[in-house]
């Protein structure tokens, strides 16, 4: 809790601050304990004196009083045992009575005398005032053997007694009495060793009253301590509080005449007056005490600040670490904090030659020790294009280098690829050489424009292909380089175009090439664009149109080819190869293909309806060959066909998994489905698989027939593909016939069925229908 | 001799008129204790017979280990009291009391006074030597008065028959002048047996602790 109220305080945010104040803080509080402590013992012996005073004070009263009553008594006996006084007052002589009381109360110094009678009669100098109390005075008579007490007469208090008067019956009393007056107290305050007060003090209806008239302190305090000091036990001095602060008082019952109205010697002595003795005592133990604080605060900030100064010293040396500046501090002393701040020092050397370290590893290869991308990138961020000079991203592939590494080793392929690189920044000095992957080096540099950077890279192939000397053997390597264009300051485009710019490279077998973003396309737009395909097919965006086949035994067209067909909503019409690879690839192919099934045997139905019996075929993409539960669908599905349905398969969809594959083309055909070899001649024809598919058809890749009537070679592969279909039992189809010449030729070579724009376009069903109902007409192509 | 007639007297009137009854008053305090040195006085409707009134007890009052004995005398108005000091020291007898005012100076031992009691009423005598000593002289002018024994007891023999008033007296008594007035019957044979209360004050001690 303290902590907390420390860390409140603002200024405890320093060191220097919380020594101080807690080492002030403990001194002032040991202080204030032993001042506590001596006041304690100083006002308790003071007390202990003033209690013991007022005790020996008050017994000292209790003998003054006996006394005086003594001597009242003794006064009011002579008169009253006197026979002539007597007789007077038993033959009711009043002058005579009055007369004798007054002289002997003269000669004793007496306040007050008078006789009552049993009857009530007063006898006094001046009986007016003391006729009120006569009942009063002779019933307390009567009560006691030797009346003696105090008794209130006009609200002063007086010291009486009385003796009988025996004639000889008992006839009256002689009252003497003295007044209980400051006077009286004075003299006793005398007799006491200390300068206290005595008062007297009666109840009377309104509660204790005192003999001086009051002023010690308000009624209801005086009440309060009278009873509390008469209803206690022990008759031992008690405190008291006044207005002039606190008193030590001691209350001595006295006794009362009439037995009923209390009356008490109140002895008080202040408490201020009893410590007057110590108060130079205790004013020096403050001062000393505050003098010593004093000293605490500046010695404890003095050593504070001896502690912290190096401290602070290493706090900012942090600092300036953290910002990565010199974090370097002076030693000065050679106590425990020195030795921090030379651990210190040392660190900070070792962090900084560590953070080297880590920035070269961030920034270079660890194998060759070029550059890292990153340091492309920041060499690209640093070269904003200058006036009449352009920025640009080489990206250099080292071709077949797989082999090469196969051929001489890991280490070995590493040093080619160093010595090319340095060989790279020999030549470009004002470029930025780093090594992007394995086998490729990227290269920063600046150009007029892009023939001009084309042209260098030219030049820079020449010297870079010349072969290398690794070992004491010579290498040869040939490099393939995309670039690309810095515009602007996006930092990691150009190098991703470039490096795509290098497979557009390979891709068309160029030694350099730049990006062409038209033939990438968009990535990030054709992932967007399959997602859009599933809400396509429900909404009908997706088609399927048809191509005719036509039969050149029968003449007429009696089959179609179904190829689907995106209408884009803001992509216009796109065309199967654009999106068909990425249906592979995300698996939107399943669905896509489901619903171009559906779609055929629908189509199929439609123009079965109107008198056209059509064979329908349908792509199916190697990437359903392993997939069972398409084979499932299929079944499902193809009972529902009016006609029959070919499945059009590639030879390079089997290749990935024959097995799987021929048994699922066991399944289709078993549906009831004819299957048919597409795009022969293209890929990578095998007669293997020409023999393991045992296909219906096979279908001549259009590569193959577009140049068929110019060709004497294309023309002979032609026939003897042909001729090998019909010796396997296989019909031929020929895609991409687009003029007469090749029409008739591929008739005379024997075809089965022609398929390509000279036939028709592939075109939606409505449209098909109109062809069909044409081509019932007669029709000539040759 | 005259004491002898006296009895000799009263015996007549006791056992002459048939219709005469006697009183036996007994008086105890609140507490129960007997109360003796008490008065009783009867006061017939009928009347008390005229003539000199004798009682069987002497009129004297002597002074003997400084108390007078007795503590209390009924005498008739008129009668000489006697005061003889048997104590080995002198005293100094007197009265202040309006029924009878003396004075008899220091005498000695063996020395008798006589005082004439001329006049009905209670009469204090003390010593001025000795505050101590207090006796009471009742002059009284009825011949129906007794005093009560140790036992609290007292009898009045021949009271005329027929309604009366008992007067009942204390030096002590806590009453306007020590009396107390009771209504009787009395028999005309036989007793009437009288239980009363007397409430007492405490003797005063004159020598108190002054």
């Amino acid at each position: 809790m303290i902590r907390a109220a420390f860390a409140r305080l603002s200024l405890a945010r320093h060191l220097r601050t919380k020594l101080t104040v807690l080492y002030a803080g403990l001194f002032g509080v040991i202080l204030l304990l032993i001042s506590a402590a001596v006041y304690s013992a100083v006002s308790n012996a003071a007390q202990r004196q003033v209690r013991g005073e007022l005790t020996a004070s008050g017994t000292v009263f209790d003998r003054v009083w006996s006394m005086r009553t003594e001597q009242l008594r003794q006064g009011a006996a002579l008169l009253s045992r006197d026979f002539g006084f007597r007789e007077a007052f038993a033959t009711h002589d009043q002058a005579t009575i009055v007369s004798a009381m007054e002289n002997l109360r003269a000669r004793f110094g007496i306040d007050l005398a008078f006789i009552v009678g049993v009857d009530g009669q007063i006898s006094a100098a001046d009986p007016g005032k003391l006729r009120p109390h006569a009942d009063e005075l002779v019933q307390a008579f009567y009560n006691s053997e030797a009346p003696a007490g105090v008794y209130v007469l006009d609200g002063t208090p007086y010291q009486m007694i009385a003796t009988p008067i025996l004639s000889p019956d008992l006839s009256g009393w002689v009252v003497f009495a003295a007044r209980l007056d400051d006077g009286e107290m004075s003299a006793l305050e005398r007799l006491a060793a200390i300068p206290l007060d005595a008062n007297v003090a009666h109840k009377t209806a309104a509660g204790w009253t005192l003999s001086s008239g009051g002023g010690l302190t308000d009624r209801g305090s005086l009440n309060r301590f009278m009873d509390g000091a008469l209803a206690a036990k022990a008759r031992s001095p008690r405190g008291l509080k006044t207005p002039a602060g606190a008193a030590i008082g001691l209350v001595k019952p006295l006794p009362s005449l009439t037995g009923k109205d209390g009356a008490a010697l109140l002895l008080t002595y202040p408490m201020a007056r009893a410590l007057a003795p110590y108060q130079p005592l205790l004013a020096t133990i403050g001062l000393t005490g505050l003098l010593g604080l004093c000293l605490v605060v500046l010695g404890s900030w003095s050593l504070a600040r001896s502690v912290t100064r190096p401290v602070s010293e290493l706090d900012r040396a942090v600092g300036r670490l953290q910002r990565g500046e010199d974090g370097h501090v002076a030693v000065e002393s050679q106590d425990e904090i020195g030795r921090l701040a030379e651990s210190f020092n040392l660190m900070a050397t070792e962090i900084r030659e560590r953070e080297r370290r880590i920035t070269h590893l961030a920034l270079h290869d660890a194998e060759t020790g070029l550059g890292n991308r990153l340091t492309l990138e920041r060499a690209l961020a640093e070269r904003a294009p200058s006036d009449g000079a352009a920025v640009f991203v080489a990206v250099l592939g080292i071709d077949r280098f797989a082999h090469v590494r196969g051929a001489i080793g890991y280490a070995m392929a590493a040093q080619v690829i160093r010595e090319v690189g340095e060989r790279l920044a020999g030549l470009q000095r004002d470029g930025v050489v780093c090594r992007l992957s394995s086998e490729v080096l990227g290269l920063v540099f600046a150009a007029e424009d892009e023939a001009a950077a084309e042209a260098r890279i030219v030049l820079l192939l020449g010297q870079l292909e010349q072969p290398l000397h690794i070992g004491g053997d010579a290498i040869d390597v040939a490099l393939t380089v995309g670039l690309a264009r810095a515009a602007g300051a996006a930092s990691v485009e150009p190098i991703e175009q470039a490096s795509i710019a290098l497979d557009q490279a390979r891709a068309a077998k160029r030694k350099v090439a730049f990006f062409d973003a038209a033939a990438y396309g968009d990535p990030s737009s054709n992932l967007a664009l399959m997602s859009g395909m599933l809400w396509a097919i429900r909404s009908g965006e997706v088609e399927l149109f048809h191509q005719p086949k036509f039969d050149l035994r029968s003449r007429r067209v009696n089959a179609v080819e179904g190829l689907v067909r995106w209408r884009h909503p803001t992509r216009g019409m796109l065309r199967p190869d654009l999106f068909i690879p990425m249906a592979e690839e995300t698996g939107h192919i399943r669905t896509l293909t489901d619903w171009v099934l559906r779609q055929a045997i629908a189509d199929q139905a439609a123009m079965a309806r109107l008198g056209h019996q059509m064979e329908v075929s349908v792509n199916i993409s190697g990437r359903l060959l392993g997939d069972h539960d398409f084979a499932d669908f299929v079944d499902r599905t193809l009972s529902q066909a009016v006609g029959r349905i070919c499945f059009e398969i590639t030879e390079t969809a089997v290749i990935d998994n024959p097995t799987m594959a021929l048994e699922l083309l066991d399944r289709f055909r078993a549906a009831g489905a004819s299957i048919s070899i597409d795009d022969f001649g293209s890929g990578l024809s095998s007669l293997s698989y020409l023999k393991q598919i045992r296909g219906q058809e096979l279908k001549i890749d259009k590569s193959l027939i577009t140049d068929v009537a110019e060709s004497q070679r294309d023309a002979l592969i032609v026939r003897s593909t042909i001729d090998l279909a019909h010796s396997l039992g296989m019909k031929v189809t020929a895609e991409g016939v687009e003029t007469a010449n090749t029409f008739q030729l591929l008739t005379a070579m024997g075809c089965d069925a022609i398929q390509g724009y000279l036939i028709a376009k592939p075109q939606p069903l409505n449209e098909l229908l109109i062809f069909l109902r044409e081509d019932g007409e007669t029709r000539s192509y040759g | 001799m005259r004491a002898a007639l006296a009895t000799l007297l009263l015996g007549l009137a006791v056992a002459a008129p048939a219709w005469a009854g006697d009183l036996t008053v007994s008086l105890r305090t609140p507490a129960g204790k007997p109360v003796a040195e008490a008065v009783v006085m009867v006061a017939p409707q009928a009347g008390a017979p005229r003539g000199p009134i004798h009682f069987s007890w002497p009129y004297r009052m002597a002074q003997k280990d400084m108390t007078f004995v007795p503590f209390v005398l009924v005498v008739p108005v008129g009668a000489d009291v006697s005061f003889p000091n048997l104590d080995p020291i002198l005293h100094h007898v007197y009265s202040f009391s309006p029924a009878k005012t003396f004075e008899l100076k220091l005498y000695g031992r063996d020395e008798t006074r006589m005082v004439k009691f001329d006049k009905v009423g209670v009469v204090s005598v003390g010593c001025n030597i000795h505050d101590d000593m207090t006796g009471y002289i009742r002059v009284v002018d009825t011949p129906y008065a007794a005093k009560t024994n140790a036992q609290g007891e007292a009898t009045i023999a021949g009271l005329p028959a027929g309604p009366a008033s008992v007067t009942l007296w204390h030096p002590y008594q806590k009453t306007a002048r020590g009396e107390r007035v009771v209504a009787a019957a009395i028999p005309a044979a036989g007793v009437l047996r009288l239980a009363e209360t007397v409430d007492l004050r405490p003797a005063p001690l004159k020598h108190g602790k002054y």
